[in-house]
């Protein structure tokens, strides 16, 4: 029944910046080889090699890195998989 | 320790040393005691299983309300595959293990949760800690790296586009 609410409300989100308001964050961890992580960005996402690497370098630097933005629901999803490859990563709700 | 392709199919083929595959046996078995019976205030579970809302309380215990449990299992299973893996038969010298890409990715996880709790008891005994536990985390220094190397090798051979 829940469910059934919330997919009617997002449905009705059809503002893009409304659905994207939330972010998948991941964060530097020493203990994470750079290729591991690169490896999690290309195979988790789908992402292509130079984008999961500029992703990793990111995370490398600047100590965290945004790798998805969408709806609550598919950032958790994603929080948890990245829990799942022993990454560390958070939900956050973006700035308005 | 040999980290290969396979011919003619995805995944990775490894042959370790008997006395390798021992270590990397007990390791798993380390790893699974603690998702099984570590403290709640264990620092290496909060490294396994981290806050998923730093600043949010009430939404981060709700997501490990409904999280936990699947990936508490999901990082078990990854462990105990590695232990069966690494099983030493009397007499042998060698052991050859073949994974294919799905196996290989609960392996590399094994190896990054292994390196997360190694990582988290090194750095608990640093303070005027007596002789044997320097020499405790000489071992699990040794362990880390080991596992890392190993990890790094395998992730050398795997391509990330067909899993």
């Amino acid at each position: 029944m829940t469910e059934t609410l919330e997919r009617l409300d997002l449905d009705r989100a059809t503002d893009p910046v409304i659905e994207r308001v939330w972010r998948t964050i991941v964060w530097d961890d020493p203990v994470n080889l750079m290729t591991y992580v690169t490896y999690v960005f290309q195979s988790y996402f789908g992402y292509p090699r130079e984008e999961a690497e500029r992703l990793m370098l990111l995370v490398h630097h600047e100590g965290r890195a945004v790798v998805a933005s969408g709806n609550r629901e598919a950032m958790e999803r994603h929080v948890q998989a990245m829990h799942g490859y022993g990454l560390q990563a958070s939900v956050s709700k973006a700035d308005p | 320790m040999i980290v290969a392709g396979r011919t003619g199919s995805d995944g990775v083929r490894l042959v370790l040393e008997a006395e390798e595959a021992m270590l990397l046996s007990e390791l798993a078995d380390q790893v699974d005691s603690v998702l099984l019976l570590g403290a709640e205030d264990d620092p290496a579970l909060g490294r396994l299983l981290p806050n998923a809302y730093p600043d949010d309380a009430d939404a981060a215990r709700e997501f490990e309300r409904y999280t936990r449990g699947s990936l508490v299992d999901g990082k078990r299973q990854a462990a105990q595959s590695v232990r069966d893996a690494t099983a030493v038969g009397e007499g042998e010298r060698l052991v050859e293990i073949e994974l294919d890409q799905v196996q290989a990715w609960g392996w590399l996880t094994f190896l990054t949760d292994l390196r997360l709790i190694l990582a988290e008891r090194v750095g608990l005994g640093e303070e005027g800690t007596p002789e044997q536990d320097e020499q405790r985390d000489d071992y699990l220094r040794a362990a880390y790296e080991w596992a890392g190397f190993v990890q790094g090798s395998m992730l050398e051979v795997l391509d990330p586009t067909e899993s």
